[in-house]
């Protein structure tokens, strides 16, 4: 066990290191530059752009640039080429403004996905399974951002509320529970439409899975004995079922710091998404690179969590 | 059975939970109608964040639109696009030039190269001016005093350029003995006087004038090395024009601090500070010094004449007294940082600005909103609203609605959209041409391209006004050359390329190109075959470059499109000029400094004049504006030069985009009429059409306002 989580801890920091190598030369060799230098402004001469660059050390060759990027984002004091603000403390506040998108998101995908796929196993080919299968991939075809305008359109027009930002704007010093709910309400469209496309795969998959169960011996064994159909199905067989489902958790976390750039622009919601997004537009290396630097830590970290909680789950694997 | 209990009711829970808050929210009318706040609030949108709100650190739109709000320039442009005072009450432009004694040149008046003498006789030919040709008597009129400078000795230190045997520049010593020079004080600018007065001291008076033998260096250096250097030390001739700004008593910054001449000076050295890394370096880098005169009145010299630094102090002052050195010391300590390290760039100013416009710095929060309240201070008197928000909104379509909604004041409408808008009743529609134009610029030093035919009939085989009616929904105008089309400098006489397609291919039989079997142009059996680039993400330059193709396929030019990602684009192509046409775009300031992007000596690699146009006359005029500063003078200079420019084609001059806004209706102008009473008008578009030119005395009025000057 023990040795396990040593071995695994060093390699994954091996993978890591690789990962910032590899990121951090792709961006590089990207063609582009900083917004700040902009080659197509007659205001901008030649000795401007070379004291912009000595700035930020683009003079300097990649490797003695990558030691320089590394040693600021350790010691914290990497700055944003935009705005000169630190990094670590823009992606934190941007990190706090998706949080609950990715909360309330995820709520809503894990806990739809199952009644839904649930029932549409057991019941499978009737009427409600078939149209369960229709308007899953119905929505996973529908491209996010067509449906989020039909959505804010339809909203707009027909509730006159406002849906876009995180909070109404201009609610000023209105009492707390009005502002709590206010929040509650912006947070409701985009999150729903972040959980859209995943309601429906991991419903899909929730379905695949029952079925799948529902076919083994102890199962039919189960219901031979003349235990009721809702113990069977909801003991006997969704326990088992549920197994595969323990390791996706672990792999929902790097989409904690990823966010979501279209749903996020399209509501004006100043989440992570965004930043990074305009971020890549304007080349602003420092927040792209420590961007993908925590992004690549949580997907490792998710990883490891999940083989950790099959370990404890799955009786059957020991190590 | 609780497992499945359990499995409907938390999602059940979770859903009514989240749509209950629906009962909470404020729709837009209680946001809108039901507050009486809101009618005193500007709200409007803006696409992307702000970086730094410090016009001396930021040049993006975002900044820029907050920054002319909080901050105020000593000039800016009235609604005819003159110069008008704002934080100066008056300025004054004249002239101190200068030359050395030339003792080597014959004078036509008598042989004696005396320095008295020469001064007298300048001053008796400006006694006597009338005896000299107009031009010549006009230079001499201009002349209100001649100052004779002693002869001066100095020690110049300059360094050796870098080599590939000597990667580390040594500096020399270098003695200078300068002869006696003359200054004369020009009532205004001259850029002709040297040339007037070598008639009368002489043709070669300034040419002859050896610089080289007045100087000596310390250590051994090549003579031509020397030679040059003595020419920049001792320039034979030198303009100095003198800038002297008024500025207006009893403004004060928003924190009550009262404004002066040491904020100008100071606004000044942090854009020349190397450490702000200010991207508004080159526009003062003419300066040649800037003098503080008394607390009102402040001197600002040139090194040569230059006329559009005028329009450069229309830059944003800043309060000296939160920035200066000992401000930056004592926030880097209180940060606990290295006060050395610190500079501008990481003041705390740049997030809460501090300025004398009409509205004062509230809040920013990142890509949400900028809020700012009226100044009540402001030397102009407040402004009608008492609040100006900016909200990030990155979504046009959001903006759209929040625009409908009424949670936003304005909206710039999309071409597409512009039929639906303009006449609608709820809003009042504004519209104008932009600043920018789109063009095909031809590499000329590329055969065929460096036929003015060929050039030309390129051009007649394109219907621009397709474009505009299709590409653009109608939204543009035909342009003919380099100039911005609602100022003076542009020279409406020049009719546009006709769109001919038949005498495009006469125009190409002339240069040599004849249809072969296949149907395609040809010349000496070399088909014409080129290939039209530009960048990708922009689709009306797309769409121009379908059409462009399809065009000149149509009279049998063999073309090829490619698109590129923007900087493959510029740094591949453009900057290595590889490339044999391209579809790009200028945005153009208002001053008419045509220098970087037309004139010869800026054709080379990674310079801006990328489609090598070189043109002698062109060369000339281009100094010669960038020389005068009489407006005239310049409009007839420019006028020649649009003239030049459209006759050779380097660039088949496409359209310029027409923008239009809409605003609330209910917003008008808000003003005291003469006879004291207060006085509701419709908001009207200036001559160039800024709409925005009154904001200060925009208000919105709860209903449609019933007191009127003219018909709604």
């Amino acid at each position: 066990m023990f040795s396990f989580i040593g071995r695994s801890i060093v390699q994954k920091t091996i993978t890591l290191f690789f990962v910032s190598v590899v990121s951090f030369l792709i961006i590089h060799l990207a063609p582009g530059e900083p917004s700040q230098i902009d080659p197509m402004n007659p205001k901008f001469t030649p000795e401007m752009v070379e004291r912009f660059r000595t700035q930020f050390h683009l003079d300097k060759p990649l490797y003695v640039q990558y030691v320089y990027f590394y040693r600021d984002l350790f010691t914290g004091k990497i700055v944003s080429w935009k705005d000169n603000q630190s990094v670590l403390a823009k992606i934190w506040e941007r990190f706090l403004n998706s949080l609950p998108l990715f909360i309330v998101g995820t709520l809503l995908t894990w806990t739809l996905s199952f009644p839904v796929g649930i029932r549409s196993a057991i019941y499978r080919g009737g009427v409600y399974d078939r149209s369960a299968t229709f308007f899953s991939y119905l929505l996973i075809s529908i491209p996010g951002f067509f449906f989020a305008y039909i959505l804010i359109i339809l909203v707009v027009t027909a509730f006159h509320v406002p849906v876009i930002g995180m909070e109404t704007y201009g609610m000023g010093n209105a009492p707390w529970p009005n502002l709590f709910m206010d929040r509650i309400w912006h947070l409701l469209i985009p999150s729903a439409l972040g959980a859209t496309a995943g309601i429906a795969v991991l419903s899909r998959y929730v379905r695949s899975q029952m079925l799948e169960v529902e076919g083994q011996d102890y199962v039919r064994t189960a219901k031979a004995k003349g235990l009721p159909p809702d113990q069977v199905h909801y003991k006997h067989a969704l326990r088992n079922a549920l197994l595969p489902f323990v390791t996706m958790f672990g792999l929902i976390l790097p989409g904690l710091i990823g966010g979501s750039v279209i749903i996020e622009s399209i509501f004006s919601w100043p989440g992570m998404g965004r930043m990074a997004y305009e971020a890549i537009l304007a080349r602003d290396y420092p927040i792209i690179l420590t961007v993908n630097f925590l992004s690549a830590v949580l997907v490792l970290a998710g990883t490891f969590l999940s083989d950790l909680l099959y370990l404890v789950v799955d009786p059957r694997i020991r190590l | 059975m609780t497992t499945k209990r359990f499995l409907i009711l938390v999602p059940a829970i979770i859903i009514l939970f989240l749509l209950q808050s629906y009962l909470w929210v404020p729709t837009y009318e209680e946001q809108t109608k039901g507050n009486p706040n809101r009618l005193n609030e500007y709200v409007t949108a803006s696409l992307g964040d702000a970086t730094l709100l410090n016009p001396v650190l930021s040049a993006n739109s975002a900044s820029s639109q907050i920054e002319s709000m909080v901050f105020e320039g000593l000039i800016d442009y009235d609604e005819e696009l003159r110069f008008r005072g704002r934080l100066a009450t008056s300025w004054k432009v004249f002239e101190e030039a200068y030359f050395y004694v030339n003792d080597q040149a014959k004078i036509s008046y008598g042989e004696a190269p005396d320095v008295r003498a020469l001064v007298r006789l300048l001053e008796n030919a400006k006694k006597n001016s009338t005896a000299f040709p107009p031009k010549v008597a006009g230079s001499l009129n201009r002349i209100e005093s001649i100052i004779l400078l002693p002869p001066e000795d100095s020690t110049v230190v300059k360094e050796l350029k870098a080599t590939d045997s000597e990667p580390k520049p040594d500096a020399v010593k270098i003695h200078v003995g300068a002869p006696a020079r003359i200054k004369l004080v020009l009532s205004e600018v001259d850029q002709d006087l040297f040339n007037n007065l070598s008639v009368i001291l002489g043709n070669d008076y300034f040419s002859t004038f050896d610089p080289a033998k007045f100087v000596t260096a310390e250590s051994p250096i090549a003579e031509t090395t020397l030679s040059t250097w003595a020419k920049e030390i001792l320039p034979a001739t030198e303009h100095n024009p003198v800038l002297i700004f008024n500025l207006r008593p009893n403004v004060k910054f928003h924190d009550g601090y009262p404004f002066d001449a040491d904020d100008v000076l100071f606004t000044y050295e942090a854009i020349m500070n190397p450490k702000n890394l200010s991207p508004r370096v080159s526009d003062y880098e003419p300066v040649k010094s800037v003098e503080v005169l008394d607390p009102l009145k402040i001197r600002i010299v040139y090194k040569r004449l230059y006329s559009p630094a005028i329009s450069t102090w229309g830059m944003g002052i800043l309060p000296e007294h939160l920035l200066n050195a000992k401000a930056l010391k004592k926030e880097a300590q209180a940060l606990g940082k290295d006060p050395e390290a610190f500079s501008m760039r990481q003041s705390r100013f740049n997030r809460q600005p501090v300025g004398c416009g009409p509205f004062t710095f509230q809040e920013w929060k990142s890509d949400q909103f900028i809020s700012l309240n009226a100044f009540e201070d402001y030397w102009e008197g407040p402004p009608n609203y008492k609040r100006y928000v900016m909200r990030i909104i990155p979504d046009l379509l959001t903006q759209e609605m929040e625009f409908y909604a009424g949670t936003l004041d304005s909206y710039n409408v999309q071409p597409h959209q512009v039929e639906r808008l303009k006449d609608d009743p709820r809003f009042q529609s504004f519209s104008g041409t932009s600043f920018g134009y789109t063009f095909i610029g031809y590499n000329m030093l590329r055969p065929p391209f460096d036929d003015v035919r060929v050039r030309k009939a390129l051009g007649m085989a394109i219907d621009v006004n397709k474009i505009i009616d299709y590409v653009l929904y109608g939204q543009g105008e035909n342009i003919t050359g380099p100039f911005v089309k609602q100022t003076d400098y542009y020279n409406h006489r020049i009719p546009p390329l006709p769109y001919d397609p038949q005498g495009a291919l006469k125009l190409l039989a002339e240069a040599g190109f004849k249809r072969n079997k296949e149907g395609w142009l040809e010349r000496d059996g070399k088909p014409l075959q080129f290939t039209l680039i530009t960048n990708s993400g922009n689709d009306i330059r797309k769409a121009v470059l379908t059409i462009a193709q399809n065009a000149w396929r149509q009279i049998g030019i063999d073309v090829r499109t490619d698109l590129l990602e923007w900087s493959v684009f510029i740094r591949e192509r453009v900057d290595k000029k590889d490339f044999d046409a391209l579809v790009l775009g200028w945005q153009m300031p208002i001053t008419p400094d045509l220098y970087q992007v037309w004139h010869s000596s800026q054709t080379h690699p990674y310079q801006l004049n990328f489609v090598s146009f070189k043109n002698e006359r062109a060369d000339q005029l281009i100094i010669k504006i960038r020389r005068e500063y009489n407006h005239a003078k310049q409009v007839a200079y420019c006028h020649e030069l649009h003239k030049i420019i459209a006759h050779e084609q380097p660039y088949t001059f496409l359209f310029v985009g027409k923008w239009m806004a809409v605003l609330d209706k209910r917003v008008v102008i808000k003003d005291i009429g003469e006879d004291g009473n207060m006085l509701y008008k419709k908001i009207k578009p200036t001559k160039t059409g800024s709409y925005t030119f009154h904001f200060n005395k925009w208000i919105k009025v709860p209903d449609m306002p019933q007191m009127t000057t003219e018909g709604w």
